[in-house]
């Protein structure tokens, strides 16, 4: 199948290989959580809702030095095609929620609040391709509404390698065509890489390329991000003061 | 795909503007020797400060620099005056939800007069009045029903009425001198009884529930609003009662 048109370079969205699907963030959407936020990518929509810093509900799982944090991702019934009908609990939310606390736990500052518990619960509204990189991008919204200290802001974007082309941001169609998706999160200002995955295989020159596009993608996120949460700190500080 | 790199502004300009997480605000090898005290949201990376938290930068003369924000959770913190509630009690302390990451424990002597023979008795759910006494992130923090002279001073529990939950900022703000607009305006014509905590829980009493409501309800409305906003409501309000 033809992911990109030889002739006109489109993808079969209308997108040039190394154009990103419009992104959207908001937050402050869950009002009972101590931090939240909405975003989306093209059409995968996720809602991240985090709780905490709180007492540790487990005593045996409590850290004397640093904070627990624990991450839920789940995908809604109704996110995909078909109805699923388990939204948590298999093998590919357990994965996912792993590789999302542990990319999470980098950034934020445990060593700063022992014997507590940070919750996130990520999730998934519609899925079209990406949703770990929708997911962690909203996480970092929701800690960043919580007022959790974080190192920094992180971000992810995916690439992939269809038709002898690096494509940035994958949707589902290019995702299931079976060729490589390669998922980056990196710490924006400080240029760090916390989370790389690849499915599928690609030749060492081909990955560097595509892992490059990846970063770049994040960045861009990045520089989303940073307006949105301007925005809405902005509109805190609005009247106080006064 | 261009993405420029955001620079960092030099620290004057800084001062006063929202700063986000990952943002360095001052770079300690251009500086002579001065000793800078670092307040909430600001940590130490070798040459470096970098923000932990978004904010709005503020710089009390000569060296003290803080990041402003509001959220939900409270960060426990020596002599502030808060409504914690009672959670359990042990032989020793009382443990008492504050907000805060960790329980705070309420020593059962710490009242005017307390001795072994009449330690008072709260039941699980009792809001009382506080202060924080010890805090650091290792440790619960402790807490008392006296000042620093071991009067009662007010603190203690606090009986009937209505409590409700709000930000930070806006206990900040309800705390603030001169007395905020919106306690002004609403003093002028209602009488009530307040209790603000700093850790975002606010107590109302008053002799009629009709009271308590306009007194809640204005109060939790007043956080976005600037001065002549909260009179203006105030007036609606009032005019309405009559």
């Amino acid at each position: 199948m033809e992911y990109v048109n030889p002739l006109t370079g489109f993808r079969l969205d209308g997108r040039r290989p190394n154009e990103m699907r419009q992104i959207r963030g908001e937050i402050g959407v869950v009002a009972k959580a101590d931090g939240s936020a909405l975003f989306e990518m093209g059409n995968t929509k996720v809602i991240a809702a985090v709780y905490g810093p709180r007492e540790v509900r487990n005593k045996g799982q409590q850290i004397n030095n640093q904070a627990l944090v624990r991450c839920e991702y789940g995908m809604a019934n109704f996110s995909t095609g078909d109805r699923r009908r388990k939204p948590k609990g298999d093998r590919r939310s357990t994965e996912i929620s792993l590789v999302i606390r542990q990319t999470m736990e980098a950034c934020i500052l445990t060593h700063l609040m022992p014997h507590s518990q940070i919750d996130i619960f990520v999730q998934v509204l519609q899925a079209d391709g990406g949703t770990r990189s929708a997911c962690i991008n909203a996480a970092t919204l929701a800690l960043a509404d919580a007022g959790i200290p974080m190192r920094d802001i992180v971000t992810s974007c995916s690439a992939g390698y269809l038709c002898s082309t690096p494509l940035l941001d994958l949707n589902y169609v290019e995702d299931s065509a079976g060729g490589p998706d390669v998922t980056v999160g990196i710490l924006a200002k400080m240029d760090k890489v916390t989370l790389l995955q690849m499915d599928a295989k690609l030749p060492m020159d081909i990955f560097e390329n595509v892992m490059q596009l990846a970063i770049e993608g994040c960045k861009a996120v990045a520089h989303y991000i940073r307006e949105v949460l301007l925005e809405h700190t902005k509109q805190l500080e609005c009247h106080r003061g006064a | 795909m261009d993405v420029e790199k955001p620079s960092n502004p030099p620290l004057t300009s800084c001062i006063d503007r929202i700063v986000l997480p990952g943002d360095t605000v001052l770079d300690l090898s251009t500086m002579a020797n001065q000793t800078i005290k670092l307040g909430e949201g600001l940590r130490q990376d070798c040459d470096t400060i970098s923000v932990m938290k978004a904010g709005k930068l503020r710089l009390s003369k000569p060296n003290k620099y803080w990041v402003e924000s509001s959220h939900k959770r409270y960060v426990p913190c020596a002599e502030d005056t808060i409504l914690g509630i009672v959670v359990d009690s042990k032989p020793d302390n009382f443990l008492v939800d504050i907000k805060g990451p960790t329980l705070a424990l309420l020593p059962v002597l710490a009242f005017e007069g307390g001795t072994r023979r009449n330690i008072p008795k709260f039941e699980v759910g009792t809001l009382l009045y506080v202060r924080v006494v010890k805090a650091n992130n290792s440790m619960n923090p402790e807490l008392s029903c006296t000042d620093a002279t071991g009067k009662a001073a007010e603190f203690g529990p606090l009986k009937d009425g209505y409590m409700f939950e709000t930000s930070t900022g806006l206990a900040r703000m309800l705390l603030g001198s001169p007395t905020c607009p919106i306690l002004e305006a609403l003093g002028k014509k209602l009488s009530f009884e307040i209790a603000i905590g700093l850790n975002g829980r606010v107590w109302v009493n008053a002799s009629s529930p009709a009271t308590i409501i306009v007194v809640s309800n204005a109060i939790m409305n007043s956080e976005f609003l600037s001065g002549t906003q909260q009179r203006i409501m105030v007036e609606k309000l009032m005019q309405k009662l009559q």
